[in-house]
């Protein structure tokens, strides 16, 4: 069992229109993780049945029994999320503003406020159309993504690989460099870094090579929208150079990604060209992630 | 010399686990007394966040010289493991503790933050 992670560092990059058409070349070969979970769109192309569904829970949330609360303020003075305020003669907790740190609990004098578990989503085990299962997750308005959380979708995904004798885990990866991103990259045999010729992609790109590099991760390099800047270009292949990066495909800047979007359709569906590109591509990632 | 190996089992022929924050298990070997001590981790899946600073911090109180484990400690993890003095040997992933063990004896294993 091999798992590729995608990555990006910078969002808008194309990561999860590739990741989608590598789930669609992958087919039944492969179970599909979506560890991009703070703004999971994976779904939209792959049309899961949401056939499995349980709730999870993270983090803590302050919550006041007024039935003890003698409004005595000592709460709200402690709380540096500022997420407590009298409403209508009653404190109460802003669920949003909230961090679950438990001061306001251990200044409270009436013993008034507890912390419980916050349930922040749920996370699910879909059948989807390219034939295999999709492991991904949805958090509710406020609630942000968490190592935990991608720890747990990974497990599930490895799970159901194993029982179903699936080779390839392929994971939509978290953005950024901190502890979600870091969860997502554990225990992968390749991360494919999804990057652009502009400047923040070629800084972003930078930063999460770093930490692929910390963790000893092989990795190849697709630069999307390739001729956006020829300048910033030739600083990625200078870069991708220096580093020793393979660079699995760059695919010219295409209008029809987003017409394939727009059509509820992976890129490989929708377009003769960027399908012979991707493939291509999807041949490389998978020879680079079984190279020992 | 103490030994310190993240795993996913507790017996020598358990596959490592690559992960360090979030490694289900630690297998510890006391190569002087042939001791084996092994630790249940398993409730870091209710870390939502921080998860490597937490282990690290577990693992201190082992006092093992050396750990030896897949991907390698994350940058806060890492720097908990510098001021304990833990030597950390990495890319022992997918190795089984055993294979792991002999892989550090015949020195084929890297130093964490040495490419």
């Amino acid at each position: 069992m091999k798992e590729i992670v995608v990555i990006s560092g910078k969002g808008g990059t194309g990561k999860t229109s590739l990741t989608a058409s590598f789930a669609v070349l992958g087919g039944q070969n492969l179970v599909v993780a979506d560890c991009d979970v703070d703004a999971a769109d994976m779904h939209l192309l792959l049309e899961p049945d949401f056939a499995h569904g349980e709730d999870f829970f993270s983090g803590e949330l302050a919550v006041i029994d007024q039935a003890k609360c003698s409004a005595c303020g000592q709460c709200e003075d402690v709380c540096r999320f500022d997420a407590i305020d009298m409403i209508e003669g009653c404190y109460s907790v802003d669920e949003i503003g909230c961090e679950g740190c438990g001061y306001c609990a251990r200044v409270c004098p009436d013993e008034a406020i507890t912390n419980v578990k916050q349930n922040v989503g749920q996370w699910y085990r879909s059948a989807i159309r390219t034939g295999t299962t999709m492991i991904h997750a949805q958090l509710k308005v406020g609630a942000d993504n968490s190592g935990k959380l991608v720890a747990k979708v990974k497990k599930m995904a490895t799970e159901v690989a194993g029982n179903e004798g699936k080779y390839w885990i392929l994971v939509d990866g978290s953005p950024g460099v901190g502890c979600p991103v870091i969860s997502s990259l554990s225990g992968a045999s390749l991360a494919v870094l999804v990057t652009e010729p502009t400047v923040s992609g070629l800084h972003d790109l930078r930063r999460v090579h770093q930490l692929v590099k910390m963790f000893r991760i092989k990795s190849g390099c697709v630069i999307n929208k390739a001729d956006l800047n020829s300048d910033v270009r030739r600083d990625l292949h200078r870069f991708l150079k220096e580093e020793g990066i393979p660079v699995l495909a760059e695919i010219p800047y295409n209008e029809q990604f987003t017409a394939a979007v727009t059509n509820g359709k992976t890129i490989v569906e929708w377009d003769a060209d960027l399908e012979q590109l991707v493939r291509g591509c999807w041949e490389k990632v998978t020879q680079l992630a079984d190279d020992r | 010399m103490k030994l310190i190996f993240t795993t996913q089992g507790t017996d020598w022929e358990s596959s490592m686990d690559p992960r360090f924050g979030r490694t289900q298990f630690f297998f510890v070997y006391d190569e002087e007394s042939e001791e084996i001590q092994t630790h249940d981790n398993t409730t870091i899946e209710n870390e939502a966040h921080g998860a490597g600073p937490k282990t690290a911090q577990k693992l201190s109180g082992f006092g093992a010289q050396v750990l030896i484990t897949g991907n390698g400690p994350g940058r806060n993890a890492a720097t908990v493991l510098q001021t304990t003095g833990t030597k950390i040997y990495v890319g022992a992933g997918d190795m089984t503790v055993q294979e792991a063990y002999n892989a550090y004896k015949n020195g084929n294993l890297t130093k964490f933050g040495e490419v």
